[in-house]
């Protein structure tokens, strides 16, 4: 069997050729742009170059005439924004639907989340196999491959994009990932002052904070990168407290593979507390300064 | 000028019913529009009246989407007409088979600039549709975008990527895919509810099976870790410290 790997960044290609190693016994990585090209990743690694100008998501075409000269079984993808327009644009070529945000792939099927978690689904592709996929899912196999690189001739999409301005997002830096302990503030705080209450116990348990997704649309009190959640981050910190934050689903499938988890909630009904270790029934506004002082 | 808004009828995730053995039982659960759609027909609500365009809203799906309050919901927002597919045929569609759906649909609507489509849907939020669509149209479709504006036939678009804010325009139409910071959706007022009930809209059956592509081997909720569930009450005597020892006790 065949795979192609599609990714942006050089990590993300060596992990998942090796993931796809697992299922293929030929790799070929497809690479993007004008950063480095990465070696060693695959049996063959096909660049692309961008012209001058042009918008990542306009090499779809030049990657649908990859995959018909290649002629894979199997499509690897690392689910970026720019990666899932061409995977996408792929499918719609190849008469298939993407398998997004694989959570475990079996021989010839995957599973992946439904309703941000309320249930798991095994999925098989009728044709091509095209799936996203976290690179780190595969962060233990070992990368191999060789150094061999061709070029693939750039094929101009009919309407491409114009690009106007790319800008770098300013990132706070702060990294929840590596957290032991992660404290995450939900829409049972009012208003962005409260937050100071979040952050005095996070002073006092050594803890990162985080939030439900509503902090960050619209209120924008927290960095976007900073919310936990299917479509955020999911975290496996030692302890994690949940503050003011209800329990849907979306957001636990982000914290419930924590050590412990830790509710605090005005509301004794909330559906959180059928989902934590230890829970506080209270009011942010009391219970917070109070908890402060008692640890 | 037409600009049309592609929203998803789902079942509500809050009556989604997980039977003993772990599949799901939807036959409590309402048909109502996925979350971020809303914020993608708030959008495009704004930029027709920015632009005096006239907004049509679009939706396939199972037979159970035609439910008359639904449609007064979308009506209610901002949108002057509505088309539907509601057929069991379009039920649990995939995303090969959605925009085969909403491209036949679109046939129907006739001449449109531009295309909204929200960030995700409830169920799978694939993020693929509104690319699906575009491809199957031959039009170019820019996603993740959180700023749009439209101008002389030019559709100017900021996107939010992982770690760069993206700047592009390209001439319509286009299919174009809204984050919900985009535009939060409003709250229609009885008034905007009254005249929805008046507005055209045009629910009929789907006239080819959508092509699906993939399919579901299994379907359940999957194990969840057993947790102690030790609740204590800041009401009672001396809870504070009991929570504060056992917080510490498992740092
Ligand atoms: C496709 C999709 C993807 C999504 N992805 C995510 C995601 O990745 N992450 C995410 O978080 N959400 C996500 N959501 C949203 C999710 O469904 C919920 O809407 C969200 O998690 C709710 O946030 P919350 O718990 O902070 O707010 P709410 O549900 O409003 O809960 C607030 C809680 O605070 C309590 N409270 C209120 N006042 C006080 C007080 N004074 N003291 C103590 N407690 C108080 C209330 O009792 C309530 O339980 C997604 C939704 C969709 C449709
Ligand atoms: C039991 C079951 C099994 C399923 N099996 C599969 C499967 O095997 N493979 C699979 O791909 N899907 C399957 N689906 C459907 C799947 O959950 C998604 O609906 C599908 O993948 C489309 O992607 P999405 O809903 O995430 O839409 P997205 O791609 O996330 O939607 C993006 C945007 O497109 C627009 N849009 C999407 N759908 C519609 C619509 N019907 N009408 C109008 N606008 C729309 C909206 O603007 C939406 O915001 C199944 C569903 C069920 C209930």
């Amino acid at each position: 069997m065949k795979a192609l790997v599609l990714a942006e960044g050089f990590e993300a290609a060596g992990k998942l050729g090796a993931g796809a190693r697992g299922l293929a016994d030929e790799v070929v990585c497809v690479v993007i742009g004008e950063g480095q090209i990465p070696r060693g990743v695959a049996d063959k690694v096909i660049h692309v170059s961008l012209p001058q100008g042009a918008v990542y998501d306009d090499a779809a075409d030049t990657v649908n005439a990859i995959f018909d000269a290649q002629a894979p079984e199997l499509v690897f993808v690392e689910p970026t924004r720019h990666l899932k327009v061409i995977a996408g644009r792929l499918a719609a070529h190849a008469k298939t639907s993407v398998i997004t945000d694989v959570l475990e792939l079996g021989v010839e099927s995957a599973t992946n989340m439904y309703f941000g978690g309320v249930a798991h689904r095994r999925l098989k592709a009728l044709g091509t196999a095209i799936y996203t996929i976290n690179p780190e899912t595969f962060a233990e196999l070992p990368v191999s491959g060789t150094d061999t690189v061709e070029e693939a001739a750039w094929v101009a999409p009919p309407r491409p994009l114009e690009l106007v301005e790319v800008r770098p997002i300013e990132k706070s830096g702060v990294d929840l990932m590596k957290a032991e302990v992660v404290v995450a503030a939900g829409r049972g705080f009012a208003e962005e002052g409260e937050l100071d209450l979040a952050r005095g116990l996070c002073d006092k348990l050594g803890a990162g904070l985080g939030c439900s997704r509503p902090l960050t649309e619209g209120l924008n009190w927290l960095p976007t990168e900073v919310y936990i959640g299917v479509s955020g981050l999911m975290l496996t910190p030692k302890v994690y407290v949940a503050v003011g934050i209800s329990g849907q689903m979306q957001h636990m499938v982000g914290c419930n593979r924590a050590g412990t988890v830790v509710a605090i909630n005005k509301d004794k009904n909330a559906p959180i507390f059928k989902q934590c270790d230890l829970g506080l029934v209270g009011d942010i506004k009391d219970v917070l300064p109070a908890l402060v002082g008692a640890l | 000028m037409k600009i049309v808004v592609s929203f998803k009828v789902v079942h509500d995730d809050q009556d989604i019913q997980v039977a003993g053995d772990g599949s799901l039982d939807f036959s409590k659960a309402h048909q109502v529009v996925s979350t971020y759609d809303l914020n993608a027909i708030e959008a495009a609500a704004q930029l027709a009246g920015a632009t005096g365009a006239s907004l049509v809203a679009i939706s396939a799906g199972g037979a159970a989407i035609d439910d008359s309050k639904l449609r007064k919901n979308v009506l209610a927002r901002g949108v002057d007409e509505l088309f539907m597919t509601a057929d069991d045929a379009c039920a649990d569609m995939d995303a090969f088979a959605s925009a085969e759906a909403l491209a036949a649909l679109l046939e129907k609507v006739g001449d449109y600039d531009l295309v909204v489509c929200g960030d995700g849907s409830a169920d799978n939020y694939a993020q693929q549709v509104d690319i699906q669509l575009a491809a199957r149209l031959g039009l170019p479709v820019v996603t993740a975008v959180t700023k749009l504006a439209l101008e002389g036939g030019v559709l100017e678009a900021q996107r939010t990527l992982e770690d760069v804010v993206e700047t592009v325009r390209v001439a319509t139409p286009a299919v174009v895919s809204v984050t919900p910071d985009a535009a939060l959706p409003r709250i229609p007022g009885m008034k905007d509810i009254v005249s929805a009930g008046k507005k055209p809209a045009e629910v009929a059956g789907a006239g080819v099976v959508p092509t699906g592509t993939l399919e579901v081997l299994d379907c359940r909720a999957p194990q969840q870790a057993d947790r102690a569930r030790v609740i204590i009450d800041a009401a009672e005597e001396g809870a504070l410290p009991r929570f504060a020892a056992a917080l510490k006790a498992a740092l």
